[in-house]
């Protein structure tokens, strides 16, 4: 660098701007407008995507309502208007009491806090990169799962794993172990794929990437 | 919710995805030289400020087409430009020396740094009145290399303009500087 050079950026640090102001509150309101006009195609596609290749198709009688519940083996995925009631409960609540053989199978290198059973469900919870995530194979494609959303953050994605993939990100969402006594809660971050007649099931607070990696794992 | 602090990818995978939260955690960390850059064009902070706001919003729209892995900086400051250059078109007007030199004295006993012991608080008035009669297209380059720290490729995909362009501009800039200057 020339002295020319190094006078010109020493000029640059001690020129005077205007203070930078807060870009944000102004970027929000204007994308505010946009995403409620990108979300239901979102949805929609992700949604078309889904009954697709859904093994069990499973709506009501009211074809309008195709688009806002979908079916995913033993999962359904529906958007609500208004969420049902629901609490912030443990990752493994209406799972029944803690079970000390195996229930599912889980890699060895995956360390397994403890196992649980019910009728077409098994899980287990998992430590995983430190924090807790639910682990559930669910059989046959009867509803064992019921998922609502409403939250307009919450995200619906395809992905590319067993015969097909959901990822649920985003919002609030409030699950329903379907089988026998119906168990309400909120829940985080969820995988569900479809593999050889089975549903899997992934909860945590972890994100798209690592969950995969996770899948990929225990059923690799 | 607690995570780790995302890095830049992953927000731009987010916000590709419509999260608003991931987005504006981008607006919060380039706002500052969106903001300068659009100044330096438009010469006037109510123009700079809607420019460069709308640069972030024309930016959300475009994510999709966003190609993963590619400097993010540029492709924005890329946007912010264009929106600033058509502000300072449509208003006609072009503010005399806008930039200024800060008036803050050295302090105490500190030693003046090398870099500021270059030049005195007189030369860097002459220096920026020398800049102020460069043509606009080399001024520019030499505002966005040397006062708001861009990479030379940065400054071409700021300008939309090939690399060897800014070089040659540079080159005929700082020329000009040399033959007003010294």
């Amino acid at each position: 660098m020339t002295e020319l050079e190094r006078a010109l950026v020493t000029l640059g640090n001690e020129l005077e701007y205007p203070q930078t102001p807060d870009l944000w509150p102004g970027v929000r309101e204007r994308l505010g407008s946009d995403r409620r006009r990108v979300r239901p195609q979102l949805l929609a596609a992700a949604a078309l995507v889904a009954l697709a290749v859904a093994i069990a198709f499973a709506v009501t009688p009211a074809r309008s309502a195709i688009l806002r519940f979908f079916h995913l083996g033993a999962a359904t995925v529906e958007r609500v208007d208004t969420l049902p009631p629901a609490q912030q409960r443990s990752l493994v609540s209406g799972l029944g009491p803690a079970l000390a053989r195996p229930t599912v199978h889980v890699p060895g290198s995956l360390r397994v806090r403890s196992y649980y059973s019910r009728p077409g469900l098994a899980a287990a919870l998992l430590r995983y990169r430190g924090k807790p995530v639910l682990y559930a194979v669910l059989d046959g494609d009867q509803m064992g799962i019921a998922k609502k959303f409403a939250d307009s953050e919450t995200r619906v994605e395809p992905v590319a794993l067993g015969e097909f993939g959901l990822w649920l990100e985003g919002g609030r969402h409030v699950l329903q172990w379907g089988s026998g006594r119906v168990e309400t809660r909120l829940a985080g971050n969820v995988l569900l794929w479809l593999r050889r007649g089975k549903t899997y099931r992934l909860e945590g607070d972890f994100l798209r990437s690592q969950m995969l990696d996770l899948a990929r794992q225990i059923t690799l | 919710m607690v995570g780790r602090p995302l890095d830049e990818s992953e927000l731009i995978r987010r916000a590709q995805r419509g999260d608003t939260h991931a987005y504006e955690e981008l607006v919060h960390a380039y706002q500052g030289i969106a903001f300068r850059t659009a100044y330096v064009i438009a010469r006037n902070a109510g123009d700079a400020e809607e420019a460069a706001q709308d640069g972030f919003v024309k930016a959300w729209r475009a994510l999709a087409r966003f190609r993963e892995g590619a400097p993010f900086r540029p492709w924005l400051l890329h946007i912010v430009a264009n929106e600033a250059r058509n502000r300072r078109r449509s208003a006609g007007r072009r503010a005399n020396l806008v930039l200024r030199a800060a008036t803050s004295e050295p302090s105490g006993d500190a030693a003046p740094s090398p870099e500021a012991s270059v030049l005195s608080h007189e030369q860097h008035g002459a220096l920026l009145a020398a800049i102020e009669k460069l043509p606009e297209d080399q001024r520019l380059v030499l505002a966005l290399r040397y006062f708001l720290d861009l990479s030379e490729h940065e400054v071409a995909e700021t300008l939309g303009v090939p690399q060897g362009t800014v070089k040659s501009r540079t080159a005929r800039a700082l020329e000009r500087l040399r033959e007003s200057y010294d």
